[in-house]
């Protein structure tokens, strides 16, 4: 990826998402293969890259027995920024973040958005010049997470490279111009969330049918039998209340569809038409939905 | 080594504020050794009138280096869980994605510690001497008490963190702590090794408490006891390469 840019890494939980970033901040060592981050490597250089990554963990660190302040200036003060300037920057980052009236209670007392904050802010006090984002709304309520976005795109258009991962799609759709589709360890796609989508190619039709008890079955095999050699549709799926369809330019040939389906008692419920999501581009090229499987976190048993 | 007493300034602060801002902290160091200060000084107030006290003139006097030093054991009792807190909610990890040395981290939590210890110990001291005990040595000797006590309860606070680093379990770091029973009770806190039965003798030439509590004792009763002094310098440095050293390279191994 390129200086400046905000770029995704989007997949389910446990696609190794989390074991990429903690490699590019040099807290886990690659087992194999060699990463670099603004040109230097980072099992051979990791002071250097220390010095100016900012990294925004998954779960929030703070110290909750010091205050919003004390915890931004032991960031700066552990970063060397010096003095004069890291006052100015500690008023700066609690004024961007909505923090200012709160600053001088303890962390601990703060609300899961304001934590979040407060987070993102120890992450910037030396203005670093790639952040590394771990899932950095994961736990926010809608509103606390639109405007996180708000914020992390203002702090990129400053000029900050930013790396984000996540599995809400709508996240990397909406903040990032490229990203890339990661799945058990692996890219299986990358370019801008238009292109990826446009290359699907067709839209999702989902139609619920009226059928009584039983009979759904009969009704799916009536709606393939009625639509085959029906050019733009792609593909069948059946569903429990119906059937999923992809089809080319959906808005304007549905008409032709529901005309087809008139016909053999079927009855049509509902019918929903949807461009293709991120989800549809992740279901291409793994075969699998993005939230089917959430794997576990690694449970720790001590002794 | 300027960078590394920087960073150690910096997380010193960091974990002093801890201490200090949760009052339980300080207050349930000092509960227990206050109680057997007031209690014990009373209840066995006679008890230096046996010949193996010769030379002393009050119990309170005999007891309160002893209590002192107690002191540094509740102190350090659970001196690892800050580390393994740090660990469990990712404090650590964003420490070493900082530019800083990761024996700054470890510092950062043992420099303090020291301080905690000396000045709870000064608690104990402070109270003793209000409540009749002196100081023979004068304020030189109390401050040289206090060092003795924070770098004890450095070398011992290897007890919590050894167990903290290598089973990551809240409940395990404070379990060595325990040991402070057999090792206060039967060291020379109490009655005086001539008191001792000869296998009690033996277990007290080994417990390195005695050594802390006798030169204590000697600079609150007599004076500048350099034998004493130098034996209790050993045993700390002793018990401090052990279990120091064996914390080191735990958490070596936990930021690698």
């Amino acid at each position: 990826m390129g200086r400046g840019e905000f770029f995704a890494f989007l997949g389910p939980n446990g696609a190794g998402k989390t074991t990429t970033i903690r490699i590019l901040t040099t807290l886990l060592r690659p087992t194999s293969g060699r990463a670099r981050v603004l040109g230097l490597d980072v099992t051979e250089r990791p002071g250097e890259v220390r010095r100016r990554i900012g990294f925004a963990m998954q779960t929030v660190a703070l110290e909750g027995l010091a205050t919003g302040r004390e915890n931004l200036e032991l960031m700066g003060r552990l970063h060397r920024v010096p003095g004069p300037e890291l006052r100015r920057r500690v008023d700066e980052l609690l004024e961007l973040m909505g923090l200012a009236a709160v600053a001088g209670k303890l962390a601990g007392t703060y609300s899961g958005g304001m934590r979040r904050r407060l987070d993102l802010a120890t992450a910037l006090v030396h203005r670093p010049d790639v952040l590394f984002l771990d899932e950095p709304t994961e736990g926010l309520d809608p509103q606390s997470r639109a405007a996180l976005w708000q914020e992390l795109a203002r702090i990129n258009r400053e000029g900050t490279t930013m790396l984000l991962t996540t599995h809400y799609m709508e996240e990397a759709d909406q903040l990032c111009p490229r990203l890339a589709i990661i799945d058990e360890g692996r890219i299986v796609v990358s370019g801008a969330p238009a292109e990826l989508k446009r290359g699907i190619g067709a839209d999702t039709v989902t139609i619920q049918l009226e059928a009584a008890e039983g009979e759904m079955a009969t009704r799916q095999d009536a709606v393939a039998r009625l639509l085959d050699g029906f050019s733009p549709l792609q593909g069948l799926e059946r569903t429990d209340e119906g059937v999923r369809l992809a089809v080319v330019d959906a808005a304007s040939t549905v008409p032709d569809l529901l005309r087809r389906l008139d016909g053999d008692g079927i009855g049509v419920r509902a019918l929903t038409m949807q461009h293709p999501s991120l989800d549809d581009v992740f279901l291409r090229y793994t075969g699998r939905h993005i939230r089917d499987e959430a794997a576990d976190r690694p449970l720790e048993i001590g002794w | 080594m300027l960078a590394f007493a920087r960073e150690t300034w910096y997380l010193g602060l960091r974990t002093l504020r801890r201490f200090l801002r949760v009052p339980a902290n300080p207050i349930s160091t000092v509960i227990f050794p206050l109680i057997q200060l007031v209690g014990f000084s009373q209840l066995f107030r006679d008890i230096i009138q046996l010949p193996g006290f010769a030379g002393q003139t009050s119990y309170l006097a005999y007891l309160a280096p002893g209590q002192i030093a107690f002191t540094v054991f509740l102190a350090v009792s659970w001196s690892g869980s800050n580390l393994l807190y740090d660990y469990r909610n990712g404090y650590l990890d964003k420490l070493r994605a900082a530019p800083i040395r990761r024996y700054s981290i470890l510092a950062g939590e043992l420099v303090p510690l020291g301080l905690e210890c000396a000045a709870m110990a000064g608690v104990i001291l402070l109270v003793s001497v209000a409540l009749g005990a002196s100081v023979a040595t004068g304020f030189v000797g109390a401050v040289l008490i206090l060092v003795l006590c924070a770098a004890f309860g450095v070398a011992w606070s290897g007890t919590s963190f050894l167990p903290a680093l290598l089973t990551k379990n809240e409940q395990a770091t404070g379990t060595l702590s325990i040991l402070f029973f057999p090792l206060a009770f039967m060291s020379t806190a109490f009655v005086p090794v001539r008191l001792m039965p000869d296998w009690l003798q033996v277990l007290n030439a080994v417990n390195p408490i005695s050594y802390v509590i006798e030169a204590a004792r000697a600079l609150m009763t007599t004076g500048y006891d350099w034998g004493a002094i130098g034996a209790a310098v050993v045993a700390i440095v002793a018990v401090g390469v052990v279990l120091q050293g064996a914390t080191l390279l735990a958490f070596r191994r936990l930021t690698n």
